[in-house]
């Protein structure tokens, strides 16, 4: 493990010897995220490494790709990261107009941010009551999951579908919202901002939760960048870095006009930037940093995904404004059949778990030569195993849950 | 509603059978069982039969006092070590025949040591002789303590000068005891120290700052330029981005 | 008791009247054990639901849900018996049964009120926290003996947990010890009757403190949640009893609950009145009906109010438990040993220190005297107070006992059993 070197502080010497444990976490086990398996090597109670086995959820989705068209492989991209279909229909959708060069209509952009804003927003509630399931608080989970429901009538209103929507295509979306839509949202989003500050106080700010995450699976900025980490957990370290500011062209113009923050720390300072936005109007809207959170540990993680849900609630208020504000074609799909150049395209897209990429390459025919995604979850969950070296076996739900890890997106 | 009554001897005989067969049985099981675990198991049902006849006998402190100590923790702590270590060789034990031989002898003799100092004794008197006496305490707590302190008031009533006078108090031994537990308890305390440097990885803070010194440490120092926030809308990771001019 | 059944069939004394006398005991435990099981996991389902934003069981037994949780027992008992391969047959089996007993035994001592009680035990104090002690052989053989890696981990946990708690646990124990001056739960629960001003937890500040202490660490003890570990469902699936089914399963959680009652219920004798209510009703009732009848009548409402206590405490263990998060192990012992410990022996020192310098206590602001405490250790001539028939001063004597058939009034005590006679309601 460590070197012999006494001076070395990372040298621990014991006086007596215990025998290490060999123990299998999952693939059937309550807190891994999905079909996980974890393989510890524990003395004890200390962990002093950790393996994941990936693959159980392997469904062949991009050898599939290969025989369908662009339009007839959006359901496969529902089934990637299922908590967050929104999203990732949407980057399927960018990679393949990027590819045919075709420019979305004004209420189009607007419909989009106003869907993938919300798919975010619901993504984060799993994330938030998951992660409070694992560390034992059974309530947060429901009170979530209540909010989630709501949004997800609002998805079934506007699609049919519940979990795998497949509305974002290439092209705009399948169909318009409909009308009175927008009033709902309106109500869910006003009812909403009254239930963040309960959630900040059964979770963010009580003391278990914070002495059981702050502190744990430190990350340094530099580590973050080096394992490809992206999305909160990047951001959660200090690095400042969203696509939505910082990508292509091609995304971001998706989100010109809008005025939001990136929620990131100050790595000198460790404070957040102060945001103008206030949308309850009292101290609980942003939640003191713990004397025991270090920049990079779980908590910041997890109050990065908080505070993102607070600005997706901003975007999506401006973005009803300005969907209601323009009217014409909501982007109407592109033909089923629809021929691809002999090109490809590369497209990054801010997804609630970090950055999902979509990589396709056409050969003239309507079927693509090749379909790719770049799992924003897989790179998030490689930085487990150094994380994981010389903790309690306690924490590992704390730091995997801190990743928020769907095993649909890292197997595919 | 005294069940345990014992005007009534039926019933204090019965009882003490059962109390005892399950001691001397369980006993038996510890010897000859071969399972380190089970052997431990039947140790803990022996002495609570004999917590019972203590509480069978009256001495309701007492019995509580042998659950709790003797069974509460010394057999928990026993019960632990037993199921943390056992390996192979002692899941099975078996006993060879000159083991049995030596115990026997042992054993015996220190049995027939018991049983003649136990019959010799004189004194031997049933509760009953308890209750006849001119006054007699109770068997609460305040007496036992008080006899620990030295005074014994449990004797107040008795009949003989001889014996009222020859009982002394228990002081002296129990200071002797609570040295020797302070003794057992500090000597606990640093057998079971880990020893550890300087840099302690206890608590989190600074376990989190090993884990930055780890990874500083390993490979080049950061490179400045590469990692500046600016927060004036550019991305931190400069060289990664496509649309930076810089 | 025994005495009243054996002159009823007129056999005079014989072993059938005690024998009938332990049975119905032995009957109205069990019943107060499993009723009261059934009864929690009904509450615990409902109330998780209502705090969870969701209503819990509704369907069977009517608009509530109550027979749901007999649903579930006879579902489990119809389940097959399952014993994994590595397990130890005869360890694995026996588990549940040693959890269920010394949950069970601690009932003996527990005085439901003033007179109610199995077995006069005159160190009842010591005597349910040794016993309760025992429940933690349940859990380390049931994760020994399973043969699993997980269900070991959940054992070692648990056990270093409430071994560790018991300190603490003691040491507030400790305080109404003190201020009461005996370790028996009757006498202990007497002295509170009267107005609620009489509640040990209100004598002084550092009681107050000792009974919020003495509650954290009863929950901890009876591994409920924030200290559930042992069963922390997310992390080691379900801990020791993970390879458990059917009815094996559901004796350790009717070990849990009826645990839970217990510490409930001593923590309301001890701190917060026993049998007795903020406002002496059933001693009103009690003395206004008069003889035979309105003395049990304030017992059964004495009765009453103790299981109220108790079902209050346990109301409050599962308010905490669906409300915090879990907290890790080596956190629970830092709290063990760094918060509970010291706060617990500051609570004993300051308590002593209030009784020896007599300040004032809730007692006092009403105008009540205080309660004396009463030597009762001796009987015989001239030493003992319980040679007077009144009551020792500042106890408002609850109810007459006419069923008292050894005469405490006799100078010179022949063939009485051993056990105090001293008023307190033994008999």
């Amino acid at each position: 493990m460590a070197t012999s070197k006494i001076d070395d502080p990372r040298v621990i010497e014991f006086d007596v010897r215990t025998d290490e444990m060999l123990i299998n976490m999952g693939p059937q086990h309550p807190s891994t995220h999905g079909v996980l398996r974890l393989v510890l090597r524990t003395d004890g109670e200390v962990v002093s490494d950790v393996e994941p086995h990936l693959g159980y959820l392997h469904r062949c989705a991009e050898k599939i790709g290969e025989n369908l068209t662009a339009r007839q492989w959006v359901p496969y991209t529902d089934r990637m990261d299922y908590l967050a279909a929104m999203n990732m229909n949407l980057g399927w959708s960018l990679v393949i107009e990027k590819l045919l060069e075709y420019d979305l209509p004004e209420r189009g952009r607007h419909l989009r941010v106003i869907i993938s804003e919300m798919g975010r927003i619901a993504s984060h509630l799993v994330a938030m009551g998951t992660y409070g399931l694992d560390l034992g608080s059974f309530t947060p989970f429901l009170y979530g999951f209540r909010e989630r429901e709501k949004i997800l009538n609002l998805f079934e209103e506007a699609c049919g579908a519940r979990l795998t929507y497949s509305y974002l295509t290439p092209g705009g979306a399948t169909a318009d919202l409909p009308v009175g839509w927008t009033d709902k949202c309106r109500q869910f989003l006003n009812q909403f901002k009254e239930v963040i500050p309960e959630l900040h106080t059964l979770l963010t700010t009580n003391s278990i939760f914070v002495s059981r995450t702050a502190g744990i699976g430190v990350m340094s900025a530099k580590m973050a960048v080096d394992y490809g980490c992206t999305g909160p957990v990047l951001r959660g370290s200090g690095v400042y870095h969203d696509l939505r500011f910082h990508g292509e062209e091609r995304y971001t113009e998706m989100y010109e006009g809008y005025v939001f923050d990136v929620i990131c720390a100050d790595p000198e300072t460790g404070e957040y930037p102060e945001s103008n936005y206030e949308f309850h109007g009292d101290s609980l809207d942003y939640p003191e940093i713990p004397r025991q959170a270090i920049l990079g540990d779980c908590w910041h993680r997890f109050y990065v995904r908080m505070l993102e849900v607070v600005q997706s609630v901003r975007l999506i208020e401006q973005a009803i404004e300005k969907y209601e504000a323009t009217s014409g074609d909501w982007g109407t799909p592109i033909k089923l059949v629809q021929k691809l150049p002999a090109k490809e395209a590369y497209m990054e897209t801010e997804a609630p778990r970090g950055q999902m990429g979509f990589y396709v390459v056409g050969n003239g025919d309507s079927i693509p030569w090749r379909v790719r995604a770049r799992s924003s979850s897989f790179c998030n969950l490689s930085v487990t195993a150094p994380l994981c070296q010389g903790i309690l076996l306690a924490d590992i739900p704390a730091i995997v849950g801190s990743l928020d890890v769907v095993m649909g997106e890292i197997d595919r | 509603m005294d069940l345990l009554a014992v005007a009534w001897p039926y019933w204090h005989q019965f009882f003490f059978i059962i109390f005892a067969t399950i001691a001397i049985g369980f006993g038996f099981g510890v010897l000859l069982s071969k399972n380190v675990v089970r052997m431990a198991f039947y140790l803990v049902l022996s002495l609570g039969s004999t917590a019972g006849l203590f509480f069978l006998a009256g001495a309701e402190f007492v019995g509580a006092m042998q659950l709790m100590i003797y069974v509460g923790g010394t057999l928990v702590l026993l019960i632990f070590g037993v199921m943390l270590t056992a390996q192979k060789d002692f899941i099975n034990m078996d006993t060879h025949t000159q083991d049995w031989i030596l115990a026997t002898i042992v054993g015996g003799s220190l049995l027939m040591v018991l049983l003649f100092g136990a019959f010799g004794a004189e004194d031997w008197r049933t509760p009953q002789d308890i209750n006849d006496a001119h006054v007699s305490a109770t068997k609460e707590a305040t007496p036992l303590g008080l006899a620990l302190t030295g005074i014994r008031v449990d004797t107040l009533g008795e009949s003989t000068d001889a014996v009222a006078d020859g009982k002394s108090g228990y002081l002296m031994p129990f200071i002797i005891v609570s040295f020797h537990l302070l003794v057992v308890l500090i000597g606990a305390a640093y057998m079971a120290r880990t020893k550890k440097l300087s840099h302690a990885t206890d608590d989190k803070s600074s376990r989190a700052k090993l884990m930055l010194f780890k990874m500083e440490h390993e490979e080049e120092p950061l490179e400045e330029a590469k990692y500046v926030v600016t927060h004036k809308g550019k991305s931190a990771l400069n060289p990664l981005d496509p649309n930076d001019e810089n | 008791m025994a005495d009243f059944i054996n002159n009823i069939f007129g056999i005079g004394d014989s072993w059938v009247g005690y024998l009938i006398a332990a049975l119905i005991a032995a009957v109205l435990i069990l019943h107060v054990v499993a009723v009261g099981a059934l009864l929690f996991i009904w509450m615990e389902r409902k109330i998780s639901g209502r705090i969870q934003d969701r209503l819990g069981p509704t369907r069977v037994g009517g608009k509530y849900g109550w027979l749901q949780t007999l649903a579930d027992g006879i579902k489990l008992i119809a389940k097959e018996d399952i014993t994994p391969d590595l397990a130890d047959r005869f360890l694995f089996k026996i588990a549940p049964y040693v959890g269920l007993a010394a949950s069970y035994a601690a009932f003996i001592a527990l005085p439901f009120a003033d007179g109610v009680v199995a077995q006069h035990v005159n160190t009842a104090v010591f005597f349910v926290l040794a016993v309760l002690g025992l429940e933690v052989f349940s859990v380390i053989l049931a994760g020994y003996s399973s043969g699993s890696k997980w269900s070991l981990f959940g054992a070692m946990r648990e056990a270093a947990q409430v071994v560790s708690y018991e300190v603490p646990l003691g040491m507030c124990v400790v305080v109404p010890v003190m201020i009461c001056g005996t370790m028996n739960l009757t006498t202990i629960g007497n002295m509170q009757a009267g107005l609620f001003t009489n509640w040990l937890v209100f004598n002084d500040p550092f009681t107050f403190l000792t009974a919020i202490i003495y509650f954290t660490c009863a929950t901890a003890g009876v591994n409920r949640a924030p200290f559930d570990l042992a069963e922390a469902e997310s992390e080691l699936v379900a801990g020791f009893h993970t390879e458990y089914s059917g009815l094996r399963w559901s004796l350790f959680f009717m070990a849990e609950y009826s645990s839970m009652f217990v510490v409930s219920a001593l923590a309301s004798i001890l701190f917060f009145g026993g049998s007795h209510g903020p406002i002496p009703v059933g001693q009103w009732i009690g003395e206004t009906i008069g003889g035979t009848w309105g003395l049990s009548i304030s017992r059964i409402i004495g009765v009453g109010n103790l299981l109220l206590k108790g079902l209050i405490g346990v109301t409050v263990m599962m308010w905490i438990r669906w409300s915090f998060p879990r907290l890790r192990i080596d956190q629970v012992m830092t709290m063990c040993l760094k918060y509970c410990v010291p706060l617990a022996a500051l609570g004993f020192i300051g308590a002593t220190t209030w009784q020896y310098l007599d300040l004032p206590t809730a007692n006092s602001l009403v105008g009540n005297p205080r309660y004396e405490k009463h030597e009762m250790w001796t009987e015989g001539v001239g030493v003992t107070p319980a040679a007077d028939a009144g009551p020792a001063s500042g106890i408002p004597d609850p109810e007459p006992h006419s069923e008292d058939k050894t005469a405490n009034t006799d100078s010179v005590t022949v063939k009485t059993l051993p056990v105090s006679v001293v008023k307190g309601g033994e008999r």
